[in-house]
């Protein structure tokens, strides 16, 4: 494994996307495409918001929520790590995050379940 | 075909009215549809997006469409939204700027959308709210949206329309799609075909649920959408099929047709002054 390089990389959404609106899961791939690398080659990195003024759970799905199925959630908190966002989109983060954390665990649990409860598997 | 439309509001049986229209004018291919408004004596400017999108899946089959015999002051509504405008009606103006004007999108249209709420949203209630509850009303919005743009597969596009009501300081938005239904989605899914509209709706609506399959993962936005409306006191419908969802009155079956796509009412309730912070001792550095 790679020893974690300590000198943080600032990646600037508005910078990727050239808006001030992440309201696309397209934007929100690109802005994946850039940190994962990173992340692989035991980067340090802070994703900075500055400048964005709308982002809905599509982009941040995309951006972030995706790293929980590519690598664990221990190193994504030792290397990741956000800044310039506002309180509302904290927030929001903080829903896709815990989402995404489940979505990679238990997906086949809770269909399993849904299908259980619709009761007329075919 | 002459087909007569009654009073549409934003209720089931408004919804109704629709699919009863789409179920009558399905068949039609390169025929002429005459829509007669005689007996539409109230018509929520909103719901011109989701009869926008069965006019659209109409006319998809080389069908004419005329719009006729419409009263006056629904006349007024119509063209002070842009709506009969498409229909050979002359615009007029909304010098009250209280409308979001008709308008209809391609999928990959996100960034124009974003332009039209941006153009649109500003003086209808939105600054003046509190920053952070007219950011997440936006985002809400944003959400449904883009909710259509991943699953709807809606070749047509996406149709919005909506009306802002400043003493009531209320803003209704609608979205509606023509495309492949919330059901047919979730069936394909779960592989199981006997999920009606209505389970479909409110499986949907379970926060963790997607369609959606491989790396990137889903079911935040319409949970989001739903926690949003319940603490802004908001209403919210969603449609399709013969599934009709209202907030705080579940589900309910459209009873004799099937509204094809999907739509998504919401009403924000703009004199709305709440957080929408999360509680202090979450931050940015223990969010992961």
């Amino acid at each position: 494994m790679p020893e974690t390089i300590t000198q943080e990389i600032i990646v600037r959404v508005f910078d990727i996307i050239g808006s001030s609106l992440g309201v696309s899961s397209d934007d929100g791939q690109k802005v994946h495409d850039k940190i994962a690398p990173l992340l692989r080659e035991g980067q340090k990195v802070s994703l900075s918001f500055d400048r964005i003024e709308t982002i809905i759970s599509a982009f941040l799905n995309a951006a972030i929520g995706q790293l929980y199925g590519e690598f664990p959630e221990e190193k994504i908190r030792e290397l990741f790590n956000v800044k310039d966002m506002s309180p509302e989109d904290l927030a929001l983060l903080k829903r896709v995050v815990d989402n995404a954390k489940l979505y990679f665990k238990n997906r086949p649990q809770f269909d399993q379940a849904w299908q259980e409860e619709l009761g007329r598997e075919e | 075909m002459i087909h007569k439309l009654g009073t549409i509001r934003s209720t089931r049986e408004g919804f109704e009215r629709l699919a009863q229209l789409w179920s009558e004018a399905a068949p039609l291919f390169s025929r002429g549809l005459e829509l007669d408004l005689s007996e539409c004596d109230f018509f929520d400017a909103n719901m011109a997006a989701p009869l926008g999108a069965v006019l659209a899946l109409i006319a998809d089959k080389f069908n004419r469409i005329e719009i006729v015999r419409v009263r006056p002051a629904i006349e007024s509504v119509l063209r002070r939204n842009g709506f009969l405008t498409n229909y050979g009606y002359r615009p007029e103006e909304d010098a009250g700027r209280t409308s979001l004007p008709f308008a209809r999108f391609q999928l990959d249209d996100e960034r124009l959308f974003a332009d039209y709420l941006k153009r649109q949203l500003a003086g209808k209630g939105i600054p003046r709210m509190t920053e952070g509850v007219g950011k997440v009303s936006q985002q809400s919005i944003f959400e449904v949206f883009q909710n259509a743009v991943t699953h709807s597969e809606s070749r047509l596009g996406i149709f919005v329309c909506g009306q802002f009501y400043p003493h009531e300081q209320r803003l209704n938005i609608t979205i509606a799609d023509a495309g492949v239904g919330i059901r047919d989605k979730v069936r394909v899914y779960l592989r199981n075909g006997q999920v009606s509209s209505e389970e479909a709706i409110r499986w949907a609506l379970q926060g963790g649920n997607t369609t959606r399959t491989g790396p990137r993962p889903g079911g935040v936005g319409l949970k989001f959408l739903h926690d949003f409306v319940e603490r802004n006191r908001g209403k919210m419908q969603m449609v399709s099929g013969d599934g009709f969802y209202e907030y705080g009155n579940g589900c309910d079956t459209l009873r004799q047709a099937e509204l094809p796509g999907a739509t998504v009412n919401l009403e924000i309730n703009t004199a709305d002054t709440q957080s929408y912070r999360l509680s202090s001792e979450v931050t940015a550095q223990n969010i992961f």
